[in-house]
C-alpha cells in the first residue's frame, strides 16, 4: 500500500516528517528475511524513531507495541515501517543501512528535494519515485486542510475526522496537552507511520492560529 | 460491525472513531449503518467500549461482504479463496517499493496509481468500474499480481463482478503501467472520468529517476494541469541484486 505517499501538508510542516519502509520482494528476497528485518529494526531503533510497527503487528509503538516482542515476530513478517522527525536521523539510518548492506529495498517518504540531498550526502542513488498528484473527484467530501494534515498521517485512513476535531477542541480548551492529543490520535494507525511529533506541532499551530484570530478580532 | 443493543449504554464514546461516520444514535442506544460500514475495525479495536457491545457478526465474514474488511482493515489479509493466485504474504502490493529488485516499472514506462476513497471518504466498488472500463478501452491491461484483478469478472473489459458493485471499502487502488508516450492521452481521459466519480481519488505516478537524479515527467504533468506534491515516496536503490535499467 502506498500508505505514506499522499500526506497533506506544507513544505514547512513536512520538513521534519519522514517515514522509512523496509520491504522484501516475494520473488527475490523474502525467503528467510527475518534476521535481516531484525537488523534493520535495530538500526531504526538506534536513531530514536517517533513511531514504528507494521500492519501485521496489529498495533504501533505509539499504541504499546513492545520493540523486543516485535523484533521476535519478524520471522513471519515481510516489511518494517518506521517514522522519524528529523533529516539527521534519516541521514544516520541510511548511512548505517548502507554499511549493513542487507539487500532489502528501502523506501523513504518525505520532501523529494530533501531526500535527494540526503541521498547524495550518504552516497546513494535514488532509483524510483511515486509522485503524489493530489486529490481528485468529489473534493467537497473532504474535511478542511488542517484536519487532513493530521488524518493523512495514517495512510490507510483509520484516523477519523471527528476524532481529530474532538481532540483539537480539547487541546484548545486546555483539557489535553498537544502531546496527549497526539498520542490519542496515533492509536488507530497500526503501521506506526503516524508522526506524533508532527502532530504535536500541527496541534500547536492550530492553537496559535486560534489565538491570532482572537487577537485580530479583539 | 454491529452494536449489541442489550449491552450499549449510549455512552457516546464510539461514534467519533468511525472514519466513515456511520455510527448513529437512536432509541436510547447507538447503532451502525451497516450499509455504510466498511468493516475497518477501528471501533472494535480503539473506541474502548466500556461494555464490549461492539462485535463483528458472522455475516461480515461472508462473501461478498467479506471484501469490505479485506480492503479496509490493514490487519486482515486478503482471503485466499478470493485471491487464489495472489499469495502476497500480505495485503499491500509491492508496487514501486521493491522496484530496485523487480524492475516492474522500467525506463520508458510509467506506473499509475488511483486510490479510490482516499483520503478517508471510502468508496463503493462501482465507482472503480467507471475507470477500469475506460482504461481497458484505451488498451490498458490489469494483471494478476494486483488484488483488483480478482474483483474483475472480465479483466479485459474492466468489468467488475456484479455482486461486488455495491460493496463499500475504505480504499482500493487501481494500479497499472503505461508507455511514456501514452501519458497525455491517459491523463486527459482520466481527468474527464474523475469528474463523474462519487468519491475522492488520490492520484499517483511512478517513474524512474534519470541518471542525474532529475524527474523530467514533472514538467509534462504540470503542463497537463496536474500539481505534483513536494513530498513523495522514494525507493532509495538499496535492494540487491539491483536492476539498473
Ligand atoms: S468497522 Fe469501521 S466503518 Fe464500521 S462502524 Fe466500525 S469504525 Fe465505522
Ligand atoms: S462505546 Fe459502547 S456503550 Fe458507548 S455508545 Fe458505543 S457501543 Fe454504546
Amino acid at each position: 500500500m502506498s500508505h505514506s505517499a499522499h500526506r497533506c501538508g506544507t513544505i514547512r510542516n513536512l520538513q521534519n516528517d519522514y517515514t522509512m519502509y523496509a520491504r522484501t520482494s516475494r520473488h527475490v528476497n523474502r525467503e528467510g528475511c527475518g534476521p535481516k528485518l531484525r537488523k534493520i529494526l535495530d538500526i531504526f531503533l538506534s536513531e530514536n524513531p517517533v513511531n514504528f510497527g507494521s500492519s501485521h503487528s496489529g498495533k504501533s509503538f505509539a499504541a504499546g507495541l513492545d520493540p523486543e516482542e516485535y523484533s521476535r515476530s519478524l520471522d513471519k513478517a515481510y516489511a518494517v515501517a518506521c517514522c522519524f522527525s528529523s533529516a539527521s536521523a534519516i541521514r544516520n539510518v541510511l548511512g548505517k543501512l548502507k554499511e549493513a548492506d542487507t539487500g532489502i529495498s528501502i523506501v523513504v517518504s518525505g520532501l523529494i528535494e530533501e531526500i535527494k540531498k540526503i541521498a547524495e550526502e550518504v552516497g546513494l542513488k535514488p532509483h524510483t519515485v511515486l509522485l503524489s498528484l493530489g486529490v481528485h473527484g468529489r473534493k467537497e467530501l473532504l474535511p478542511k486542510e488542517k484536519v487532513l494534515e493530521i488524518t493523512t498521517m495514517c495512510g490507510h485512513g483509520l484516523v477519523a475526522t471527528p476524532l481529530v476535531e474532538e481532540v483539537a477542541e480539547k487541546v484548545k480548551e486546555g483539557k489535553l496537552t498537544p502531546e496527549q492529543g497526539a498520542r490519542f490520535l496515533a492509536q488507530p494507525c497500526p503501521c506506526g507511520i503516524f508522526n506524533l511529533d508532527r502532530c504535536v506541532e500541527l496541534l500547536k499551530e492550530q492553537l496559535s492560529e486560534i489565538s491570532q484570530e482572537g487577537g485580530e478580532k479583539g | 460491525m454491529r452494536i449489541d443493543p442489550e449491552k450499549c449504554t449510549a455512552c457516546a464514546q464510539c461514534p467519533d472513531y468511525c472514519p466513515v461516520t456511520c455510527i448513529h444514535e437512536g432509541d436510547g442506544v447507538y447503532f451502525m449503518d451497516e450499509d455504510e460500514c466498511v468493516e475497518c475495525g477501528v471501533c472494535l479495536r480503539d473506541a474502548g467500549c466500556p461494555t464490549e457491545a461492539i462485535y463483528m457478526p458472522e455475516e461480515s465474514n461472508r462473501y461478498p461482504r467479506s471484501i469490505r474488511a479485506a480492503f479496509s482493515d490493514p490487519a486482515v489479509q486478503y482471503p485466499e479463496e478470493l485471491f487464489p493466485d495472489l499469495k502476497q504474504g500480505g495485503r499491500g502490493t509491492e508496487e514501486m517499493k521493491t522496484n530496485d529488485v523487480t524492475g516492474n516499472f522500467p525506463r520508458g514506462e510509467f506506473g499509475m496509481t488511483l486510490e479510490f476513497g482516499r483520503p478517508g471518504t471510502g468508496t463503493r466498488l462501482r465507482e472503480v468500474e467507471k475507470v477500469t472500463t475506460l482504461l481497458t478501452s484505451l488498451g490498458i491491461r490489469f494483471e494478476g499480481s494486483n488484488a483488483l484483478f480478482f474483483l474483475l469478472e472480465e479483466p479485459e473489459r474492466g468489468v467488475l463482478k456484479r455482486e461486488l458493485r455495491d460493496e463499500k471499502v475504505l480504499s482500493i487502488i487501481v494500479e497499472f503501467t503505461l508507455a511514456e508516450a501514452q501519458l497525455e492521452t491517459i491523463v486527459a481521459a482520466l481527468f474527464e472520468v474523475l469528474q463523474t466519480v462519487d468519491t475522492v481519488v488520490s492520484w499517483g505516478l511512478v517513474t524512474r529517476f534519470e541518471e542525474d537524479g532529475s524527474l523530467p515527467v514533472t514538467d509534462r504533468l504540470e503542463k497537463l494541469g496536474l500539481t505534483v506534491r513536494p513530498n513523495a515516496k522514494v525507493n532509495m536503490g538499496m535492494g540487491r541484486p539491483i536492476i539498473e535499467d
